[in-house]
């Protein structure tokens, strides 16, 4: 007998690696970001910004952080442009 | 007897199907790019208005100014094609596909099954569907029964008996014999318009004025035999596919994403071992056309290396980036008789192992658990677009 795993991917279908998580960020007042996932950011490493695909129907527009989080942690997060949301993504 | 099924304009029928709205407006086939720019078929609206199949595209913008082309989608219409013959397969009936959208079957058999001729018919047209307005003939002679399907109403059934059969097909038009376009003119300068004017001819002189196609029309036209019917060997419904997150046109991606169906494919259980002769590579562009090419290999293997080798090339035509690829067994070949190796192969035994470790993690986590990791497009300022999960189940 086999057991269900529950899976429900579909077999066929290729997905997308290293696609973007949502993240909970709170930012400064110039829009750099102060605490992500209720943890305090020590240091900003870096940030950049990627406008791309803007011909086509989902354009990107993100602005990019490169963090050390207070606990030692390095991430990187983005602000999407388009929605104003915060995301999590290994850069 | 012999049976044929005939659907009109398959090919503009197939692409219709997703936009049943233009059946009833003037539409035509649109001439392939970089082809003669002739119509291909077109619906009954368009014939109304003067468009016939084979016209020029100018002169069909002349007569009908509000003429749709509508994109020849050939893959599509194989696929459908391809459904239909399964359909009367499963009914019981052992087709000899001719073209797309004309098909030839002995009635011998099916009529003891279904309890006569004309049941028989009716079964094969219910069969394929009333959506495609089938029609059906039978007669003793493929050509006759042809005719008959032919003239038929959709739906309908002729059968013409072999006595009637030179009767029958005296007052039919010449178009419905397989003639190139040339001849039909040339018969009709002669003042020859119907097939039974042809029979009438003397047979050399055909022959002398219109060659061997010329000669083996009047035959048909005579009623005479042509021929006994073929049934295909059913095609193995065999085909792995893989779908893209967004449209790939690298070839280096595609080639990647080949080779894991062609890994997928070879796992296949219900290949029973034997290896594959004919395989097709199937594409969804983006923008919604399809795209096939079939590839017969001079030699059946297995061999994952040697089938990525034959079909990796064809990638190359590919006219516009992919959204789907995928991979079809069109014919298998019977198990051969493979030389085993004396010796295994270097790295063998840690392969099986590996793949004993990887059976038992899907074992546990369910299909897609174990994935492949593709590179699509590494240098993509995009992280998620530069690398794809591409699940394996071998």
């Amino acid at each position: 007998m086999v057991t269900d795993t529950g899976s429900t991917r579909t077999a066929g279908a290729a997905r997308r690696l290293n696609a973007p998580r949502p993240a909970l960020v709170e930012g400064h007042a110039d829009g750099t970001p102060r605490r992500v996932n209720r943890q305090g950011v020590a240091a900003l490493r870096e940030e950049w910004r990627i406008v791309d695909r803007w011909w086509t129907e989902e354009p990107v527009d993100r602005r990019y952080f490169d963090l050390v989080l207070e606990t030692g942690e390095n991430v990187v997060v983005y602000r999407d442009g388009e929605s104003g949301a915060w995301f999590t993504q290994r850069a | 007897m012999i049976a044929a099924v005939v659907i009109p304009a398959f090919d503009l029928r197939a692409a219709l199907r997703l936009r049943p709205a233009l059946e009833a407006v003037p539409a035509a086939l649109a001439p392939l790019p970089g082809s003669e720019p002739l119509l291909g078929s077109v619906t009954a609206a368009a014939e109304a208005k003067g468009v016939r199949p084979g016209m020029r595209l100018g002169e069909a913008l002349a007569t009908c100014s509000e003429l749709v082309l509508v994109e020849q989608d050939p893959a599509t219409a194989e696929q459908a094609w391809e459904e239909v013959l399964r359909r009367l397969e499963d009914a019981g009936f052992a087709v000899e596909p001719a073209e797309a959208g004309t098909v030839y079957f002995e009635t011998r058999g099916v009529e003891r099954l279904y309890g006569g001729l004309e049941p028989a018919l009716k079964r094969a047209l219910k069969a394929v569907g009333p959506a495609w307005e089938a029609r059906a003939g039978a007669a003793e002679r493929r050509f006759a029964a042809l005719a008959a399907a032919s003239v038929a109403r959709p739906g309908q059934a002729l059968i013409v008996s072999d006595d009637r059969t030179r009767r029958f097909l005296a007052p039919l038009p010449l178009s419905l014999l397989p003639l190139e376009r040339d001849r039909y003119e040339e018969l009709e300068e002669l003042g020859v318009r119907t097939i039974g004017q042809l029979a009438g001819l003397p047979g050399a002189a055909v022959a002398e004025r219109l060659g061997p196609d010329g000669r083996r029309a009047w035959s048909l036209a005579r009623g005479e035999r042509d021929g006994r019917v073929v049934p295909r060997r059913p095609a193995e419904p065999l085909h792995e596919t893989l779908e893209f997150p967004e449209a790939v046109g690298q070839e280096l991606t595609l080639r990647r994403g080949l080779g894991v169906l062609v890994d997928r494919l070879l796992a296949r259980p219900d290949r029973t071992g034997r290896p594959p002769r004919k395989l097709a590579l199937w594409a969804r562009l983006a923008g919604g056309a399809s795209w096939r090419r079939t590839i017969t290999l001079r030699e059946p293997t297995a061999d994952p290396a040697r089938l990525r080798a034959a079909l990796g090339p064809k990638l190359a035509e590919l006219p516009a980036p992919a959204l789907k690829l995928r991979l079809e067994v069109v014919e298998l070949a019977e198990g051969t008789g493979e030389q085993l190796e004396l010796v295994r192969a270097e790295g063998e035994v840690l392969q099986g192992r590996l793949k004993e470790g990887l059976r038992q993690v899907r074992a546990a986590v369910g299909a897609g658990g174990v994935a492949t990791v593709v590179e699509v497009a590494p240098w993509s300022r995009i992280p998620e677009a530069r690398a794809l999960l591409v699940p394996r189940d071998d």
